[in-house]
């Protein structure tokens, strides 16, 4: 058996291979945003924030007939093993970049023209599978601004470790294993909107990991939910 | 047909063929209507309402608002309205067809920071929403305090025919002057303001109990003695 | 991130303000010295060495220690380095704009560092590997999470709460030159206390929020150590500030410090570091 697995299935920190790390989301945590979320996923602690849509400034960077998304992910100094500088690195950027992607797919754009919605999103301390934790808190807080939103998107990513195709890599297991691969997705639309990889996966275990993926984003779906209902219908009588 | 109501969230199915053009707050892929929002969504036959519990306030034309001038140029006013784009308060509104730059100073009627009640003449999505003061009950706003609620709770202040609000109103003998874009103005003395105002939190908190309008009346009675 | 501009505060609020300040009396219903609701929690961040977040009513901060070793400055090869630096979120406010910390967020790493600095609240020279070559580095970095007034108190709160709860891995090299490791505290001599006020006229308010701070004539932070001694002030906002007024600061900031500490000291029990 190899190092990250044992012989009983088992992984380090004690999951099953289908099994995902436990995940609490707070909604509204920051009073001066128009939306906001905190979640903890793993030890992943990121809040994610949102203001607008808004008046673009510059104006020149309003477009006639949609908003535009702008968006910005950074890191905690003490979020990380080693202290991490806190002007913003390459990773940092790229990760910004397929968060605003992936949140484009969702929102519904066509309803503010010449407006912008800025989201940002703080890392507090990392752990495997940031981005994914990233974009769920990011969905939760647009959710909570009431922009308008195609669907939820959740995020969870998959890995190969031991060769083994497994659920929500831990960082460890991000380090040592032989491939991350994060997945966002939209439930009730059924469709990915992030979706990066790398390492060497065969053509049968590629499937297998996309399966697995939305198997584990439907998870953090049931769990977005429940928090947003929480938030917003704690005391509604159904009738 | 019996009238369901349910809780909404961004993505969830509302309806797997309906006709027509989508409600606000929703829209269709294919024959199927699905919500863009967290809210209630109330179902009767065929038709689809949905109540959102969050979100931006969109301007419509003929909405009564209350805004703060936030600047001004030679020829209007730029007022905030609490929603996505500043709006205008052309200069001419106020001083009639022969104003002139040359003449007439902008600052000598509102100046940075005043608040004003005004109603919304034009607005489309590709310009800002234009303003008018020249009816009853608009212009300058002289003395009360400015409280904040969820545009989209604005309709349970009101109440039913303006019930919420008289409640409100007689408890704490003040007047409430209500946008619809979210801003209330409440006159009237200092300790009715504060307990106002907290009436006001309540259902920014709990706008879709039933029983609100209980709580208010309870809070209200318990806080005025 | 940079502060874009104050807010517009509606000249209705305005009046209303300074006609309860002759009542001595505050839009949000406090006394002029009262302090809004402080919460603090420590260790929040468990990849920190030490971790808290302060909330000071709305105003909402998160501070985490990191300790690293390195070179000591040249001038100082028998102290270990203190890095304060503070950043404001591009979150905590509607009115920040994204780009690099400006003069704001600096002044607010300088009076924090300052105020740490010269209470001598770290011993410094005990956090020596080896004299003119290896150091500890211990970094205070501090994100501003929401902003609603009187930053500098809620920054200097986490910083001071984080610093004593830091424990780090102490690596002392032994006599037959093998290397001992060893999990300690920071060596921390007092609890210094910030504490921060504004003038309107003549009125002296103390943990101001964003509202009043926008129609401040001065502003003060004066930070005390743990016998009430001064040991480091700033001076803000445009106007200028009288004898008596300032000796009247000096007064209630004295007497709220001291408050504050207790506060602190309970919060640092219960933590059992």
């Amino acid at each position: 058996m190899g190092k990250l697995i044992d012989e009983n299935g088992i992984r380090l920190d004690g999951r099953r291979w289908d099994e995902i790390r436990p995940i609490t989301i707070e909604i509204g945590v920051i009073k001066n945003a128009d939306g906001s979320a905190y979640i903890e996923f793993g030890k992943n602690k990121i809040i994610a924030a949102v203001y607008g849509p808004r008046e673009a400034h510059p104006k020149h960077l309003a477009l006639p007939d949609k908003a535009i998304v702008r968006c910005r992910y950074h890191m905690a100094p003490f979020s990380t093993e080693e202290r991490k500088s806190p002007q913003p690195s390459r990773r940092e950027i790229e990760i910004s970049l397929v968060l605003r992607r992936a949140m484009e797919s969702a929102i519904f754009l066509e309803e503010y023209p010449r407006s912008i919605i800025d989201v940002f999103v703080e890392v507090l301390q990392s752990d495997g599978g940031s981005r994914c934790a990233s974009i769920t808190a990011v969905s939760a807080a647009l959710a909570d601004s009431g922009i308008s939103m195609r669907d939820l998107v959740v995020g969870c990513a998959v890995g190969k470790i031991d060769g083994q195709i497994v659920l929500d890599l831990s960082d460890y297991e991000d380090k040592e294993g032989e491939g991350d691969m994060p997945v966002a997705y939209m439930p009730n639309l059924d469709k990915i909107v992030l979706l990066q990889f790398d390492g060497i996966f065969s053509e049968e275990e590629f499937k297998k990991a996309i399966d697995l993926a939305i198997l584990g984003n439907k998870k953090v779906y049931e769990i977005l939910k429940k928090a947003l209902i929480e938030k917003y219908f704690s005391m509604v009588d159904e009738k | 047909m019996v009238l369901v109501r349910t809780k909404v969230l961004p993505g969830d199915l509302l309806h797997d063929s309906y006709q027509g053009q989508p409600p606000p707050h929703t829209y269709k892929l294919g024959n199927k209507l699905f919500s863009l929002k967290v809210g209630l969504v109330e179902i009767e036959g065929k038709e689809v309402k949905l109540i959102p519990l969050a979100g931006p306030y969109i301007p419509r034309v003929n909405d009564f608002v209350i805004g703060k001038i936030i600047d001004f140029d030679a020829f209007s006013w730029d007022v905030d309205i609490n929603s996505i784009y500043t709006a205008h308060l052309p200069a001419q509104d106020v001083f009639g067809r022969d104003f002139s730059p040359q003449t007439h100073s902008l600052t000598s009627q509102f100046k940075v920071g005043d608040i004003l009640a005004a109603k919304i003449v034009s607005y489309d999505r590709t310009k800002d929403p234009v303003l008018t003061v020249r009816d009853h009950g608009l212009g300058k706003i002289i003395n009360g305090e400015p409280v904040k609620l969820s545009p989209s709770k604005i309709p349970r202040l009101i109440g039913k025919k303006g019930s919420m609000a008289k409640i409100i109103e007689s408890k704490t003998k003040t007047k409430l002057i209500i946008g619809q874009n979210g801003i209330i103005i409440v006159q009237g003395p200092s300790e009715g303001i504060v307990l106002a105002a907290k009436a006001i939190r309540l259902i920014e908190e709990k706008a879709h109990v039933p029983s609100l309008t209980n709580m208010i009346n309870d809070l209200l009675t318990k806080e005025s003695g | 991130m940079s502060i874009k501009k104050s807010p517009i505060i509606e000249n209705l609020r305005k009046t209303q303000m300074i006609e309860l300040l002759s009542k001595e009396k505050r839009l949000d219903g406090r006394s002029l010295i009262d302090f809004r609701p402080i919460i603090i929690k420590v260790g929040v961040i468990q990849k920190s060495n030490g971790s808290a977040e302060v909330s000071i009513g709305n105003t909402k901060v998160v501070a985490g220690v990191k300790v690293e070793t390195g070179s000591p400055f040249p001038d100082t090869p028998d102290q270990g380095l203190l890095v304060v630096n503070a950043e404001f979120l591009p979150f905590s406010s509607a009115l920040i704009e994204p780009g690099p910390p400006d003069e704001d967020a600096i002044e607010v790493s300088r009076v924090v560092d300052r105020g740490i600095r010269e209470s001598q609240m770290i011993d410094l020279n005990a956090l020596v590997i080896e004299t003119g070559k290896l150091v500890y580095c211990v970094f205070v970095d501090i994100s501003i999470l929401n902003m609603d007034g009187n930053i500098f108190d809620a920054a200097f709160l986490s910083a001071v709460s984080a610093l004593l709860t830091t424990t780090f891995e102490r690596k002392t090299v032994k006599g037959d030159g093998n290397i001992e490791v060893q999990k300690c505290k920071l060596p921390t001599r007092c609890i210094p206390i910030s504490i921060s006020s504004i003038t309107i006229g003549d009125s002296i308010l103390i943990d101001p929020t964003e509202e009043e701070e926008s129609v401040q004539d001065s502003r003060l932070t004066l930070t005390f150590n743990d016998e009430g001694y001064l040991c480091a002030g700033q001076k803000g906002g445009s106007m200028g500030i009288s004898r008596e007024q300032l000796f009247k600061i000096v007064e209630l900031s004295k007497a709220k410090a001291e408050e504050l500490r207790v506060l602190v000291k309970k919060v640092i029990e219960n933590a059992q570091i």
